[in-house]
């Protein structure tokens, strides 16, 4: 559906070396913190800014060849950027309806009663969670086969994010060949929602997981000073010296249940994975 | 192509203020100015200005990142405000002229040939005009643009004065030097700036798509 290969643009000091792919009927989440890489990945996959090298297939096309009719089947929301605010929604169907053959204005509508999304209303004066809806709602009323959200559920709280993800994933139930390629700093949206996660950091993939292994096998291992001098140390992929002793990242769960049942075990959860990939030591 | 026009005009359509400010200015050039076709000079470059500015509203806030991954190329959005501005422009060029024949009627003000002699003349140079505005201002953005673009309009609107001026002063009339001219040689001048007005355009195009194509978001 999506393949990166050897990515890389730099901009000043900083670098972006990336490689992922998103395979037809998943959802792939990325991960990473504020200035990771995650929005320049976006960019260089939608063709906004020219990579340094490397590159990209979309839907099996070479993005320098992935021409206007192309994106018809890509959804897209950005973070930082939506239609014009000086637009209303009323606006925007005629335009929705001329870029895309297959958008569905019924749909459209109809989705916009239920989130009670004003027509007549300007786009900037919605709010920050109408604005999203809005942009999520955009995404996914043309029958796009690939949908790359960077950030959809960015400022919203916790209903409204349970709605926007529960509008993807009857998007995803529609078709088992759709994808979707979603970063958010909300890891509890991508547990539930991705098959499988990249971390980036500092311009870099740091891992790669499938989200049920990151959750069944990743645990915190928190020991203190004596345990961690006696700890098998082959599994552990970080740790990190804390007031009680260390904390310790392993992808062999089991192992240290079995063999350490003394050991304090956290199960595993993005937040732990990424903490610990980007601040423990190898 | 099409929906970036919808887009455009639905920008427009939203700029019922400026509309409004447009349409009495307008409406009070033709009602109490002694010459109505400056009302086409109004109107023609007011217009192509509005075209002018959608460019800014999509660069508002970003707004070109999300642009851009719509359906759209990067060619196409630049040919689409060309497009624009003639229609906006041109439009506003076509009721202006329509609106100075009226007036002139009505009024008994300036024969019918010079206004369209004047409408036929400005017509290159809102060519002109929309070849220099678009460029600058997607190279340079809203506000450097609009520097570059209040420059050109002082010096077009000094050489129109210049122009007026030396018209008067040299007693001529415009009417009178077209009858004097073989019909062939009016005829040939205008469709020759019209060409020269085409070209500019075309080059100004080129130019544009290459800024386009180099521009990330």
């Amino acid at each position: 559906m999506l393949k990166i290969e050897q990515l890389q643009k730099k901009f000043g000091t900083f670098s972006l070396d990336c490689s992922m792919e998103v395979k037809p009927g998943c959802v792939t989440g990325l991960v990473g913190q504020n200035g990771a890489g995650k929005s320049t990945t976006f960019k260089a996959v939608l063709g906004l800014i020219s990579p340094d090298s490397g590159t990209i297939h979309i839907l099996g096309k070479d993005l320098r060849q992935f021409g206007a009719r192309d994106k018809q089947t890509l959804g897209v929301v950005l973070s930082d950027s939506g239609f014009s605010g000086c637009l209303t929604v009323k606006d925007i169907i005629p335009i929705l309806g001329s870029l895309y053959p297959a958008f569905d204005k019924a749909f459209f509508r109809s989705q916009l009663q239920k989130f009670g999304l004003p027509q007549d209303k300007k786009i900037k004066e919605f709010s920050t969670g109408m604005k999203a809806k809005l942009k999520v709602l955009t995404a996914i009323s043309h029958k796009a086969r690939l949908l790359i959200l960077d950030e959809p559920t960015a400022g919203l709280d916790v209903v409204a994010r349970d709605e926007l993800l529960e509008m993807l994933r009857e998007y995803m139930e529609q078709d088992e060949n759709r994808s979707i390629l979603i970063s958010s700093h909300i890891s509890g949206d991508l547990e539930s929602l991705c098959d499988d996660i990249y971390m980036i950091h500092q311009g870099k993939i740091i891992l790669h997981e499938d989200t049920d292994v990151l959750l069944d096998r990743y645990a915190l291992l928190k020991a203190d000073p004596g345990q961690f001098a006696r700890m098998d140390k082959q599994y552990l992929l970080r740790f990190r010296k804390e007031s009680y002793g260390c904390s310790c990242l392993t992808d062999q769960k089991q192992f240290y249940m079995e063999n350490y049942p003394d050991l304090v075990i956290e199960k595993g959860t993005i937040d732990n994975v990424i903490t610990m990939m980007i601040r423990g030591e190898n | 192509m099409k929906g970036l026009l919808i887009k455009d005009f639905k920008l427009i359509k939203n700029q019922k203020n400026s509309l409004l400010i447009v349409a009495a200015v307008g409406a009070a050039m033709t009602a109490y100015a002694e010459n109505s076709s400056f009302l086409i000079t109004y109107l023609a470059f007011v217009g192509s200005q509005f075209a002018r500015n959608t460019i800014s509203y999509d660069d508002f806030d970003n707004g070109n990142a999300f642009l851009f991954s719509l359906p759209v190329t990067r060619e196409g959005y630049a040919a689409e405000k060309y497009i624009f501005g003639l229609m906006i422009g041109g439009g506003g060029w076509l009721f202006g002229t329509a609106a100075a024949l009226i007036a002139g009627a009505v009024k008994n003000t300036g024969s019918p040939k010079d206004t369209f002699i004047i409408a036929l003349i400005l017509f290159p140079i809102l060519l002109v005009f929309v070849s220099i505005s678009i460029p600058f201002h997607l190279k340079f953005g809203a506000e450097k643009g609009s520097i570059v673009m209040v420059v050109t309009g002082g010096i077009l609107a000094a050489a129109f004065v210049l122009a007026a001026k030396l018209t008067e002063a040299a007693n001529i009339n415009l009417s009178a030097l077209a009858d004097k001219l073989p019909a062939i040689g009016m005829k040939t001048a205008i469709l020759a700036a019209f060409l020269t007005g085409a070209v500019i355009l075309l080059i100004s195009l080129r130019i544009s798509i290459s800024i386009m194509k180099k521009k990330e978001f």
